[in-house]
């Protein structure tokens, strides 16, 4: 029954999207009111619709319905109930229908808020993003199936008796519960970590989020709207993509942090990378866009970035996905990449068609020109060619060269992490440079000595620092070069803060904290920008401390043996073996961690067995200045070996990461929601 | 609220020649750092992604750093946890194939296939290491024969990936 409702509310959900995507482009083309209403209807109905069909299949999964084949195959009778809901995104076929529900409540969203506001758009927006559902629909209904349900053909030649089909074939028998029960699979060891029960959806809600921008800039070219309207409701959309892209990110480096093992957070593997770039472009067009609507510039510009971000949103969707690029975070290979691939094809293809036809019809014309390389809007535009820089080069060694390589020399090339680090360090140098110096820049032009004047407490705070750093020892010229550079971008940050405040208490006469306050209240968008700098300015802190001073060693020791490690002595205390209530043998071998003789913390690394695939799971003393992260390689009563790794700083890459997101908040944070009729009351007056 | 003040440029809509100038040559020096990153990048750290069986056909290969990919043998993996050291078998996979789990399955089935002794040395024992795991190494033949690994990932599809169907149910009585 689940199944079946699942089934037929994914069908209605469907039919949904491309009746709304249609009816909503006609209706705008024939200027039908009626068609346009009946659209938005239509769309606004696939969310409920993917909100039942979505809830039958977590149904399914916690009533154990293994004979669905996507529930046999990501749990098993002992999944905790929690993996058990999770387990919906844990695989292709859930994780498809999963995104359509992000897609269709996006989009209901953009209808609440963009509707009155943005009429003229609104047909052509919601026939872009209903044209994705229908896609994404499509491949759940014909091709990644979450409903299926295994069958036995007991007249079929041996070895075609089993089939998963979403229907029922004819003659076909359901197998015994007890047989499926036995042999469903659990969901794979590796996603259950409290970072992967909420990783997938913050991607995917930054992948889906980015749809809306997309749909507002395809609808502004389709419908000649190329004022300021599509900007500013794609800046919004924009930004709150980008808040869930950046958690998805970070938590994304926090599992492969916890979960893989190897005392480090970013691989440059490339699905990582694939996620990474979108991130690059939709933060080249959150700068890009303020110069468009503060001087009604670069217009072709940011149209190209918004179709960019979405087109590798899509890419990065197709190279996870389709199983083609070689990767541990990819989905298996599945047919759902040719389809996937010919879409990103054709509806970048659409985009780029319509842009080149308004361009040429001279639509896209900027109101100024750059006048002056020191002004703010050349400084933004040098920014945004480190971020396509950056796009290119991590796009070239992470898929470009592989496949001309492959195509053109019949083998395949790639890089490694260390070419990566040699293309992005220097790019990351000039972005955190640009970062301290735009905010400095005034629009239209500034000169040389003004700006040098405007830099002269950031620069002396900076050398101040590196020359305490310096002193206090750390005497790696790189690394100094790096606190440097990072350190100069987040105290122009703390200091334009500063001089807001600092100005209205001499203006006004206001306390500090009321200054600060009214500071972010009155342009919540500039200062909650500077919060963003402060956070990247934190993760370049901790990316350096744990990348450029990470040390390891492997070591083993007898029960009851200490070893010295840097100022830090660790003890192996003993050996558990136990059995966790899901079934897992889990192998324990607590730790006690000394530091200046005192004992600071009982760690408790440990490998957990799941019936054919072991999981290592470190025990990490943190701090502030480093974590301690050990690893249990091997071991029993008598003696274990243990591999530790020494993070500095690692831990700023999180808390770095957690004042981007509060900054991006307080910038996009909505200073009214959309104007609704006011109601009238009798007496309302007294 | 800011200090700072600009210069209104007298004609802001024609940039002086001089500033158009500076833009050109500020292009130039950005276009040409970005290619000579990427240039240079790309011929220090390209590497060519090839099977056992390309790796082992002749010297062409031998001493480069390379990635290869090849189906593990389970039975020959050997962790020294004192040295830190993996040693393992792979052994040919073909660079195409339609299913992951299948290729590696039948590439340990043949006693034909070419196989390959891996080496890793100061690295963890990987939770994924095991039999019919697909193996993605970077690293160098040496001339013992054996390749010595600076960097090992690994899939393990037949697990947890690609279901292959529920073996044995029809073995089971049914019920409807």
């Amino acid at each position: 029954m689940l199944a079946e409702v699942g089934l037929a509310s994914l069908a209605i959900a469907f039919a949904l999207a491309v009746y709304a995507a249609l009816a909503s482009t006609l209706g705008a083309r024939n200027h039908s009111d009626g068609a346009i209403r009946s659209g938005r209807n239509a769309a606004l109905l696939t969310f409920p619709a993917l909100l039942l069909s979505a809830a039958m299949l977590v149904s399914a999964l916690l009533t154990e319905q293994y004979q669905i084949s996507y529930v046999y195959e990501v749990t098993d009778p002992r999944t905790p109930a929690l993996y058990r809901v999770t387990a919906l995104w844990g695989s292709q076929r859930g994780s498809l229908l999963f995104w359509s529900l992000l897609m269709s409540l996006f989009t209901g969203a953009a209808i609440w808020l963009n509707w009155r506001g943005e009429r003229r758009l609104m047909p052509y927006a919601i026939a872009a993003m209903m044209a994705t559902l229908a896609f994404f629909l499509g491949l759940s209904l014909f091709i990644e199936n979450p409903f299926e349900r295994w069958w036995l053909l007991p007249d079929a030649p041996p070895g075609q008796q089993e089939l998963s089909s979403a229907l029922i074939p004819a003659g076909a028998l359901a197998p015994s519960e007890s047989a499926l029960r036995a042999g469903a699979q659990g969901l794979n060891p590796l996603l259950r970590h409290f970072g992967m029960v909420i990783h997938p959806p913050m991607l995917y809600l930054g992948f889906v989020g980015f749809t809306i921008p997309f749909a507002f800039a395809l609808a502004a070219l389709a419908s000649g709207q190329l004022s300021t309207g599509w900007i500013k409701a794609t800046r919004t959309w924009s930004l709150i993509a980008w808040i869930f892209l950046s958690l998805g990110l970070i938590l994304g480096g926090r599992w492969a942090y916890d979960v893989l093992g190897w005392g480090g957070y970013w691989g440059w593997d490339p699905v990582e990378n694939a996620a990474f770039l979108p991130w690059l472009v939709g933060t080249a067009f959150i700068h890009s866009v303020m110069i468009q609507e503060k001087r009604g510039m670069l217009k072709l510009w940011n149209m190209l970035l918004v179709i960019a971000t979405f087109s590798a949103v899509m890419f990065g969707t197709f190279a996870t996905r389709s199983g083609v690029i070689e990767s541990v975070h990819s989905f298996a290979r599945s047919e759902v990449g040719f389809p996937m691939l010919g879409f990103w094809a054709a509806i970048t293809l659409v985009a780029l068609t319509l842009l080149l036809w308004r361009w040429r019809r001279g639509e896209l014309n900027d109101e100024h020109q750059f006048a002056n390389l020191l002004s703010r809007e050349s400084l933004f535009v040098l920014n945004n060619v480190v971020f396509i820089a950056l796009f290119i080069a991590i796009f070239w060694g992470s898929f470009g060269l592989p496949i001309i390589s492959e195509l053109f020399f019949g083998v395949e090339v790639t890089i490694g992490a260390e070419a990566f680090e040699f293309f992005v360090v220097p790019l990351f140098i000039a972005m955190y440079i640009l970062m301290g110096l735009a905010p400095l820049s005034a629009w239209g032009a500034t000169s040389l000595a003004r700006l040098g004047a405007a830099l002269r407490a950031p620069l002396v705070l900076t050398a101040l620092s590196v020359i305490v750093l310096w002193a206090s020892g750390t005497g790696l010229p790189v690394a100094l070069l790096g606190y440097g550079v990072v350190l100069f971008a987040g105290y122009v940050a703390l200091y334009e803060i500063y001089r807001g405040a600092a100005a209205r208490r001499r203006s006004l006469g206001e306390s500090w904290p009321r200054a600060g306050l009214a500071l972010f209240r009155r342009n919540q968008r500039r200062y909650g920008g500077y919060i963003v700098h402060l956070g990247v300015t934190v993760i370049g802190i901790g990316v350096i401390g744990s990348s450029v001073f990470q040390t390891e060693a492997q070591h083993t020791l007898v029960r009851g043996e200490m070893i010295a490690i840097q100022d830090y002595t660790l003890r192996y205390d003993d050996f558990i073996r136990a059995q966790a209530v899901d079934g897992r043998m889990m192998n324990i071998a607590p730790v006690t961690l000394f530091r200046g003789g005192a004992s600071i913390a009982t760690l408790r690394p440990r490998i957990d067995d799941y019936a054919q695939m072991p999981m290592t799971i470190a025990g990490a003393h943190s701090t502030l200045e480093r974590d301690f992260y050990v690893l249990l390689i091997s071991g029993d009563h008598e003696r274990a070996t243990f591999r530790i790794y020494i993070n500095p700083l690692v831990n700023l890459v999180w808390w770095g990461g957690i004042l981007l997101i509060i900054g991006t908040v307080i910038a996009s944070y909505p200073k009214a929601l959309p104007a609704r009729p006011p109601r009238k009351r009798e007496g309302a007056d007294g | 609220m800011a200090d700072i003040s600009w210069e209104k440029p007298k004609n802001p809509e024609k940039p002086k020649r001089s500033e158009r100038f500076k833009f050109l040559t500020a292009g130039i020096v950005i276009l040409a750092a970005v290619l000579y990153l990427l240039i240079s990048g790309t011929l220090q750290g390209a590497r060519y992604f090839i099977t056992v069986a390309d790796l082992l056909q002749g010297e062409a290969y031998k001493g480069q750093t390379l990635r290869i990919s090849g189906a593990v043998d389970g039975e020959t993996i050997d962790y020294d946890s004192e040295k830190a050291i993996i040693q393992f078998e792979i052994v040919n996979i073909p660079s195409e194939y339609d299913d992951l789990a299948t290729a590696l399955h039948e590439a340990l089935l043949d006693p034909t296939a070419p196989r390959l002794r891996v080496r890793v040395e100061d690295a963890a024992m990987p939770d994924l290491l095991q039999h019919e795991a697909q193996a993605i190494l970077t690293g160098a033949l040496g001339d013992d024969g054996i390749f010595h690994a600076t960097e090992l990932l690994l899939k393990c599809p037949s697990r947890f990936e690609e279901s292959t169907g529920p073996e044995g149910l029809s073995k089971i009585p049914e019920h409807q």
